[in-house]
């Protein structure tokens, strides 16, 4: 009943000339042979400047305001591209979705709004200083948008939408806002990736419960990820990126509620806590 | 200085710390749903099927038609040899993994509309990657949505610990698809009768496997493997597609029975 096409040892397949013809792609040693030293993020020498949605905005204008004044001030010596995290209505939409038993594919593609909202919100208050939202499918415009005194802004979470990988018993999505903008500093080659919280960075441990808490200045990416810490004011798939990073090799967690701290960090000035992907 | 307060919406999650080494305690809420239960999901391969033109796409074509009229359907896409020659030029232009990922999804999105084209008459209709919202518009109304198997990560790509080719590609995505909505099926349509301990094409004494776990193969390190790794390490922590089946498409009759539910190619399970 079964009758198989004629192909005999000859392969039957319409190929196009290129080394990569008739692989797998899975196959571990030609993947590794991809790699280069010579690869390159597109768009070196960004500032890359991830609000956080929870730490920052939700927090209204007496936290945004003076950001924004510190961004507008160094937008003349700086390529800043801000991205926007989701925050309070994020872990609403969470609540509200996970009482409903939606998958985490489902909740990913939800809760992508909420930053969108809140680039939204960004921009039309950075309009009159040059703000322009930024679609994910414009992302290769944003030189345009530098090189004509622009700050472009983009909604932080990556567009994994229904894609959102399968997480077992975590059922909230592990890819969101932090990763966006880690990927974006990636594929770009920023020089600097600034993640802008509510606190200076990292401590041995939380220093509202526990006075002897003591500041990190300065950790690798694999050690956070030992320490185990209580809360981590980054999403850990951050850290486990940044150890496979090509180009981004650290990135700083600052306070922005002591808005100074921006611009040191932009100034390129150790404040907040530097993780790297060195040990 | 007082420090701005947060506007916050009071639910078990708004002070929750989601970051945390321990996951977040969601016992509390029911479990997840089948979004599209009865759903079965097919990946047609670039590669495999779509680059050997009509001798292989046309049959395959006319079985899916049949297969229409008895289940609802969602066809993914794959790549193939276009991607790989994209591919290869950026990586020859040192260019990183997301513009690979961003590049790649080109090539599906062309082999999606091409089934499509060809199986318009019998209803079948391309549908744009990130859109979920028309599916139960399409598979009430007797058709049936082609997608392109890529994910839509673009320049969001995570690079993996080696090389710059992306690791969710299409085989990732369709299955992507399939746990998201919860479908019955997840069945890969391949040029060969299955899984084997190394790449047929190229080792002739390649041993076909019928059946192993997704823990299995990914401890048994295989040099080739005929689905991408990531796939198995997501459907170990699936809630939903917790079986694969990777089957011949250049045989006839074989979708029809996968789609019935038979074993008639590799079966991997979770």
């Amino acid at each position: 009943m079964t009758k198989k096409i004629v192909y005999a040892d000859e392969d039957r397949r319409i190929e196009v000339e290129s080394p990569l013809m008739r692989e797998s792609l899975i196959n571990e040693t030609l993947r590794a042979g991809t790699e280069s030293a010579l690869a390159r993020g597109v768009m070196p020498g960004l500032d890359i400047i991830s609000l956080g949605g929870h730490s920052i905005i939700d927090r209204g204008a007496k936290a945004l305001m003076p950001l924004v004044d510190v961004i507008v001030a160094a937008r003349a010596k700086h390529k800043i591209l801000i991205g926007a995290g989701g925050g309070a209505r994020v872990r609403h939409t969470l609540h509200i979705g996970l009482s409903l038993g939606l998958p985490v594919g489902a909740l990913a593609n939800l809760v992508s709004n909420v930053d969108a909202q809140n680039a939204t919100l960004l921009t039309a208050v950075l309009a009159k200083h040059r703000g322009v939202l930024v679609a994910k499918e414009e992302f290769l415009k944003i030189p345009l948008l530098l090189e004509t005194g622009m700050i472009p802004i983009m909604s932080a979470m990556p567009p994994y939408h229904f894609w959102e990988p399968a997480v077992g018993d975590r059922k909230v999505p592990l890819h969101a806002h932090d990763l966006g903008m880690f990927v974006i500093a990636e594929v770009t080659g920023a020089r600097s990736l600034i993640y802008v919280k509510d606190e200076d960075g990292l401590f041995t441990d939380d220093p509202k419960t526990n006075p002897a808490a003591t500041h990190i200045p300065r950790i690798s990416a694999r050690a956070v990820l030992d320490r185990e810490l209580p809360d981590l004011p980054l999403e850990r798939v951050v850290l486990k990126a940044l150890v496979n990073a090509r180009q981004c090799r650290s990135l700083r967690i600052i306070n922005g509620l002591v808005p100074d701290q921006l611009r040191r960090a932009l100034a390129g000035d150790e404040v907040g806590t530097l993780i790297t992907a060195e040990d | 200085m007082t420090t701005p307060k947060r506007h916050e919406i009071e639910t078990p999650l708004s002070r929750a710390t989601l970051n945390a080494a321990r996951p977040l305690d969601v016992s509390g809420y029911p479990p997840t749903r089948r979004l599209l239960p009865e759903l079965c999901v097919m990946k047609i391969g670039g590669q495999s099927i779509m680059d050997r033109g009509g001798e292989a796409v046309l049959p395959l074509v006319a079985e899916i038609a049949a297969c229409a009229k008895l289940y609802p359907l969602l066809i993914g896409a794959g790549g193939g040899t276009r991607a790989r020659h994209i591919y290869h030029l950026a990586l020859d232009l040192e260019l990183p993994v997301g513009v690979l990922a961003a590049l790649g999804a080109a090539t599906a999105e062309q082999n999606a509309r091409m089934l499509a084209l060809l199986l318009a008459e019998h209803g079948g209709v391309y549908d744009e990657t990130p859109n979920f919202f028309n599916l139960p518009a399409l598979l009430r109304s007797g058709c049936f949505p082609i997608k392109p198997g890529m994910p839509p990560f673009s320049y969001w790509a995570v690079p993996g610990a080696s090389g710059r080719i992306p690791d969710y590609r299409t085989d990732a995505g369709v299955y992507l698809m399939a746990e998201a909505l919860g479908a019955r099926r997840m069945i890969y349509v391949k040029d060969e009768a299955g899984l084997y301990d190394d790449d047929p094409k190229k080792n002739p004494r390649a041993k076909l496997i019928p059946r192993i776990s997704a823990r299995e193969l990914l401890d048994a390190r295989f040099a080739d493997l005929v689905i991408e790794p990531v796939v198995l390490q997501n459907m170990l922590v699936a809630e939903h597609v917790r079986e694969v089946q990777i089957i011949n498409g250049l045989e006839r009759g074989l979708l029809a029975r996968a789609l019935a539910g038979e074993h008639v190619g590799t079966i991997i399970s979770a």
